[in-house]
């Protein structure tokens, strides 16, 4: 344990120096073509972290770097906490919002179907299951870190998600909110329930987007979007422990033999082999 | 057991101090208020932690999970104390933990930064398509049901 405090102490002191200093800059926020980029600090401490890590400055070593895993969770305790907080005080808003709201929860599991056997083709192993189980925000990292453990190759693919999402998210999520709008096939009451996706950040840029398409709407759409976006991180917990995990591993365990790096490279061999009788 | 809850609480208090300096610097919130507020919020993450370990001897369920439950009780219309919670929390920024959460985050992909490198190219496309199958799925949903219900 003493080794441990000095390890942590180096951790946390790093750590703070780095917040003080990227908090101090602030948001980055700037306009594009498309919709806005929002680069929050946590991309420039994501970063600078890995930099520090045994395989570029060696100034942290494998164990620290270990420990700096276990933290992850330790933070985001108080944010579930926090996310909890806001839906209990909130919970007769959300008892109120209807049918449409509540049912377009379970929109986020088709991402499953979509993108598992994509990461599969793609040569993923097990880091496919917590890459594709969610759209993987801060509640969704917070879960997978907690049932597998900071090392765990479903962590990984989550975490891998994360952050491409924290760097890119805000402005593709403009971006394909303008396009499915440029459709016309949903109503503008619909998009904006779709941007809530459990990001605060992303579900900003998506319903800002959005208003600024249909200024009639705007109000209403970021009212559905804050909602949904609330919605999901109450009801996004529960449904990933009891509906998108077990179905994202059913679906692994049936697609993986099939499709997966291993299957692919047999049928491969299999084929050579075949040739090779053939000659 | 005590052990570990001890070493949780001195850990959740670390991150605490992170966390209340984000809240102060990047979201210009007031000092007594971030500290009151972000102690509140790791007292329920505390006790979500403890509350976990005595229900893993029964049922195993994330402990994330116990602590959100909590923080929702704490704060819903039934509680003695909502107004306390919900009050003394409400100053505390959403992304307050994130800062402190990305240097944690990096720290730890440090360790196999070369193989993320490597999955790079891989993770944006599954990113992008991760978004997109979420979106396209809810709004699908949500269109189908407003039509349904004649809202539209």
């Amino acid at each position: 344990m003493k080794l441990r405090i000095k390890q942590y102490a180096k951790i946390y002191f790093v750590t703070l120096i780095l917040v003080v200093v990227f908090d101090s800059i602030g948001t980055l926020q700037f306009d594009v073509g498309a919709g806005q980029v929002v680069i929050l600090p946590m991309v420039f401490l994501i970063i600078a972290g890995s930099i520090l890590g045994p395989q570029i400055l060696k100034f942290f070593t494998k164990e620290e770097a270990e420990l700096g895993g276990s933290l992850v969770l330790i933070t985001l305790a108080p944010f579930m906490a926090k996310m909890g907080i806001s839906a209990g005080a909130n919970l007769s808003k959300l008892v109120a919002v209807g049918p449409a709201l509540l049912l377009q929860e379970f929109g986020n599991l088709a991402t499953i179907l979509f993108s598992l056997p994509l990461a599969l083709l793609l040569g993923l192993g097990r880091e496919a299951i917590g890459a594709c189980y969610s759209v993987n925000r801060d509640s969704n990292l917070a879960l997978t870190t907690d049932i597998y453990g900071p090392n765990a190759p479903e962590t990984k693919g989550t975490f891998g998600v994360y952050i491409v999402g924290s760097v890119v998210g805000t402005i593709f999520i403009g971006l394909l909110s303008s396009i499915v709008a440029s459709w016309n096939i949903f109503h503008p009451l619909a998009l904006g329930m779709a941007s809530g996706v459990g990001s605060g950040v992303m579900m900003s840029a998506s319903t800002g987007t959005l208003g600024r398409i249909y200024p009639e709407f705007a109000e209403d759409i970021i009212l559905m979007g804050g909602v949904s976006d609330m919605l999901t991180g109450i009801t996004g917990i529960y449904m990933a422990v009891f509906v998108a995990f077990p179905f994202t591993k059913w679906l692994y365990n049936i697609l993986e033999p099939k499709i997966g790096v291993e299957a692919r490279a047999a049928k491969k061999a299999k084929r050579t082999l075949a040739k090779g009788e053939v000659k | 057991m005590k052990k570990i809850i001890s070493e949780q609480a001195f850990l959740l208090i670390l991150v605490s101090t992170i966390i209340i300096m984000t809240n102060i610097l990047g979201y210009s919130m007031p000092i007594r208020d971030s500290i009151l507020g972000v102690g509140v919020l790791a007292i329920i993450a505390l006790m979500g932690l403890i509350i976990n370990k005595i229900m893993s001897r029964f049922i195993k369920l994330p402990a994330m999970m116990y602590v959100s439950l909590l923080g929702l009780l704490l704060a819903s219309p039934v509680s003695p104390v909502s107004e306390l919670v919900i009050g003394t929390t409400s100053n505390v920024a959403f992304l307050a933990p994130t800062t402190a959460l990305g240097a944690f985050a990096g720290i730890s992909l440090g360790k196999d930064i070369k193989d993320f490198a490597k999955m790079s190219w891989k993770l944006v496309i599954l990113t992008i398509f991760v978004i997109t199958g979420t979106f396209l799925g809810s709004v699908t949903i949500a269109h189908v049901v407003l039509k349904l219900t004649g809202a539209i």
